[in-house]
Formats: structure tokens, sequence, C-alpha cells
């Protein structure tokens, strides 16, 4: 068979990143510039900011990815793109970059969900093997997600409030740390010991999940704590509260594997980079005798190898979008 | 010499291809919400009415803004990437320059969008002359240094902002390509939107950096 290249093209939210990646396995060459640095000034992601941005970086972005691979377009099969969900204005710059490639090199564009994208950065590590149970979680997303096969998604579970990266950032402002406050928890964790008392959200028999109330605990407590003139331990709360979450992820997804009788799963999502979540992981997975894939570090958080590799099955199953593709801020998995 | 007009700096596309001084097609049409939408489909409707395939141009001019932000980033991603893609030198043009070569008058020009909330980038020509900058502006302020000027003058605006001596925006395609056509092409690397405002979130940090140091 023929060898299929396509070029991915992520733009969602504070990333402008392109990859070429060959039949869906194996990455050519991958871009990707961060604005962190910048947003870090504001303490999260401003749109506006992240559009401008988005405009400024992208020929410089695609040349170097093009450079990398020692390719031209001409040589690409077809162009996938983000087109939701995300940030609507920084979505757009990528889907009119995709729309105008297509256009200009006659190329079939396909269609890419962020979140099918998180979910085959692991197919760059091992091909997928189904059934699977997905664990998304990410600055936007907490769900558990079944596929019997490509591009089959059923959604099981789902948070029904805040998503974890986005309460590990709303934790990580309350107790101080510098924006993002995933990985500086992630890395106060391993200092610190369980010392705190926090509740565990949402122990019930459903696949949900709420982290709500586990950020207003976190932020009573600490409150409560300087009112009696005590200093919070950033490192012994920063235990505590990942704990509380391991927790609640863990329980979760086992009992979903248990019950639907699937023995892989993959993590998928910018808080899969998370060491305190990946190390549990994988101690229940073995003593439970579960395939476990996780995407490397650099795949975790937004990138456009993963975008490519789900577009790449989209592509065999004939998903094309024609020129009027619009980009959307949110939009289902299908 | 063919050369493609491009301006999405409000709901409208106004887009046109002129080859040796001759208008070949155009279109002006307002998109409202769906302009993201439909652009490139008119790109391509425009490529094969004109039976031309888009390497056959040899020159984009398209318009940086100010406007919508979402708007402006459509028509500039597109020329970006065309440009960059097919080595072709791309010119931009701010969106109150094209307003100004579309109006034929002895009076003071005033180009004028509306950037919402009281406030408009505008800027007044005399005679093509720049007299007063194009910025970011209170409507207010604005209309208190056209009175003072004492003279003539028409508002031209695609926008129904309720002020006196207005005409409707419609773009001479033709005649804005014919004036900046030979203006220096720029590195398509290096071609931005012309927003004319920062970001909130830039003003506010601004500001307190400010304060901080008073």
């Amino acid at each position: 068979m023929k060898d299929i290249y396509i070029l991915g093209i992520e733009s969602s939210c504070d990333e402008t990143s392109f990859s070429i990646v060959k039949n869906g396995v194996e990455e050519i060459a991958t871009v990707i510039s961060s604005q962190i640095d910048i947003h870090k000034l504001y303490g999260g992601v401003v749109p506006e900011i992240a559009s401008r941005a988005h405009i400024r970086n992208i020929t410089f972005v695609l040349e170097e990815c093009l450079t990398k691979a020692h390719m031209t377009i001409d040589n690409i099969d077809a162009i996938a793109v983000t087109y939701g969900p995300g940030l609507i204005g920084s979505l757009l710059v990528g889907v009119e970059c995709a729309k105008t490639l297509a256009f200009l090199y006659q190329k079939p564009l396909i269609p890419v969900h962020h979140i099918s994208g998180h979910i085959y950065a692991n197919n760059l590590e091992k091909r997928l093997n189904f059934p699977l149970i997905a664990l998304v979680i990410s600055g936007g997303h907490t769900e558990l997600i079944y596929m019997d096969k490509d591009y089959s998604f059923k959604k099981i579970g789902a948070t029904l409030d805040d998503a974890v990266g986005e309460c590990y950032d709303k934790v990580g402002r309350v107790i101080g740390v510098e924006y993002p406050g995933g990985p500086v928890l992630d890395k106060l964790a391993t200092l610190g010991k369980h010392t705190y008392n926090l509740p565990i959200p949402l122990n019930d028999g459903t696949y949900n999940f709420s982290f709500s109330g586990l950020k207003s605990a976190v932020i009573n407590l600490a409150n409560q704590e300087e009112k009696r003139g005590h200093k919070i331990n950033q490192e012994d709360l920063a235990k505590s509260f990942q704990d509380v979450v391991i927790e609640s992820l863990t329980t979760k997804t086992m009992k979903a594997l248990k019950e639907y009788k699937v023995s892989n799963l993959i993590l998928a999502g910018g808080v899969a980079a998370n060491k305190g979540i990946r190390s549990k992981f994988q101690q229940v997975c073995e003593e439970n005798n579960i395939n476990y894939t996780f995407p490397s570090i650099k795949y975790s958080t937004d990138n456009a190898a993963m975008i490519a590799s789900s577009g790449y099955y989209a592509y065999l199953l004939g998903r094309r979008a024609d020129l009027t593709l619009n980009p959307t801020s949110s939009c289902e998995l299908k | 010499m063919k050369i493609m007009y491009i301006d999405t700096s409000t709901n409208y596309l106004y887009m046109g291809v002129v080859a040796d001084n001759k208008l070949l097609y155009q279109i002006k049409k307002d998109y409202g919400h769906d302009l993201s939408k439909y652009t490139l489909e008119e790109i391509d409707k425009m490529f094969n009415i004109l039976n031309l395939k888009p390497i056959d141009i040899d020159k984009i001019i398209v318009v940086s803004g100010p406007g919508s932000f979402t708007g402006i980033r459509i028509g500039m991603t597109f020329a970006k990437i065309f440009a960059w893609a097919f080595k072709k030198d791309i010119i931009t043009i701010t969106s109150l320059e094209a307003m100004k070569e579309s109006v034929e008058t002895t009076s003071l020009v005033v180009p004028l969008i509306d950037a919402r909330r009281g406030y408009v980038y505008a800027g007044i020509y005399d005679n093509n002359q720049n007299i007063f900058k194009n910025q970011y502006i209170k409507l207010d302020d604005l209309l208190s240094k056209i009175y003072e000027l004492n003279q003539d003058y028409v508002i031209v605006t695609n926008n129904n902002l309720q002020i006196n001596n207005t005409i409707n925006y419609d773009p001479n395609i033709l005649k804005i390509v014919k004036t900046y056509q030979n203006q220096e092409a720029i590195n398509p690397h290096s071609v931005e939107p012309n927003y004319l405002k920062l970001t909130e979130a830039e003003e506010n940090l601004e500001r307190n950096n400010h304060d901080k140091e008073n």
C-alpha cells in the first residue's frame, strides 16, 4: 500500500503547531511554538493575544516543519486541522490556513476534533488496541470514552463542572504558585505528605467526575488557615490535593474497565503529563493486568502530530471537509 | 500583471482581480458572522469564473486592518499563506486608506469604522494627505476635531452610526489597486495585521505597570 503523509495543524489554544505523520503512526517532523511565556504575564491564556500570536507565527512554524521533514506540500496527501473545540479566534487561524493550503495545492481537507487528537497521541507510541477506555484529562476536559474501533467514540462519563486541569490551575493560584499550576503542584506533591483532609469528589456509582467541590474545599481550607494565622504548607497541600484527584480518577476509570470488560487503557490530554497521575495508573494497571499506554510527555500537551495521526484514520474513513469548514468553540466528539 | 485584492476587515468580503489596470472581477458582499465560513469558497469561485489558477496571480494586496480583529485575520491568513507558498509579492494597506481612496471629492475625507462602545477607527484626509493620523479614538473626540477644522467633509463608513455627512463605503477596487500596486512588497513572514489597538489585557497590564512606576 502507498504511504500516506498527513500534514496536521493545531491552533486551538496557545500553541501553534504543524506536523507531518506517515501512515498515522510514524512522526516525520513536528514543530510546536508555545506562547506560554506571553500568557504567564496575565496569569492565564488571553484569547485575543493568543489569536494574534498564531497569525504572527504561522508561516514560520509551517516552513520549519517542512524543512525538518525535507518535504514540500506537494508531497502531502491530505491536510488535517483541529476545527474545535477551543478558543474560536485561535482555531480560526489554523482553519483558514488549512483551507488555504487545501485550496492552493488541491489537497483533501480533514476536520479533526481536538479530543480525538489527544486520544491518537497514544497511537504515536503504539498502535491503539481495541476495545479500549480513554481517560481524557486536560484544562478543558475530563471524560471517560469507550472505543471498540477507530473513530468510534462512546462517552461513558464526564465532569459535571470543572475540568481537572482547570481545577489544578485554580488551586495553584490559591496556594500562590506560578501559572500554569498543574506541573508545579505535581512537583510540589512529590515533596509533601498527605496531611490535609479533603473530600473525595463525587464518590458515587456513575462514571462522572466533579472537581468544583474539591476546588472550593482547598480555597476554604487556605482561607481558614490564613485567618488562624497559620501558614499553608504548599507541599503538603499539593500532595493532599493530588492524592484526592488521583483517587477519583483511578476509581472511576478502573470501574469502567471492569464493567466494560476492557483490558486496554489510554490516558490523553495535557494532565496526562502529570507524573503522580501516571505512576499511580501504572501501578493499578499492573495490579489488574490492564495494558496501558500514555502519550509521551511532549505529545500530552497540544501538538499537531496527534492531529495528523487522528487525521489519518479520518482520511481512511473518507471523512472530508469542504472550503466552508468553520471553527467551533464547542462540538461533540464523533 | 495580475493583482488580487482582498479585504475582510469588516463583516464584508471585498475582493477582486485586476489585470493590466483592468478590473476582471469583484465581489462586495455582507457576510455578517459567516465571513470565515465563506471566504475561501468565494475565492475558489472567483478563480473558476476567471478560469485562472492561484499561481497565475503575480501580487496580492491585502487590507491589514483596522476593523474586526477576527475578520482581519481571515484575509490576512489567506494572503500570508498564499504569498509564502507561491513566493508572490504581498502588499498591505489599511482599511482606512482603502476607504479614503474610494471617494472622489475636494472636501476632507474621514474614513471611519465602528470600534464599539463609543469608539471608532478613523483618520482625516485632505487631498490624500493624512492630516489627522489614523487612530482608535472616541467618536465624540473625532467629531470635535472635524468641527475644529471648519471645512467641508464627508465621512465614509459601512456602519450605521447616525452621524451627519456620511456616505456609504463602496470600495473602488480598481482605483485602490492602481494607487497601491507599486508600494514595496514585504516578506510574508513579517506581514502582520494592523489592529491599531492593543488587547484589553495588554492595556490593563501597561496601566498597572505605569501605576507602579509612579
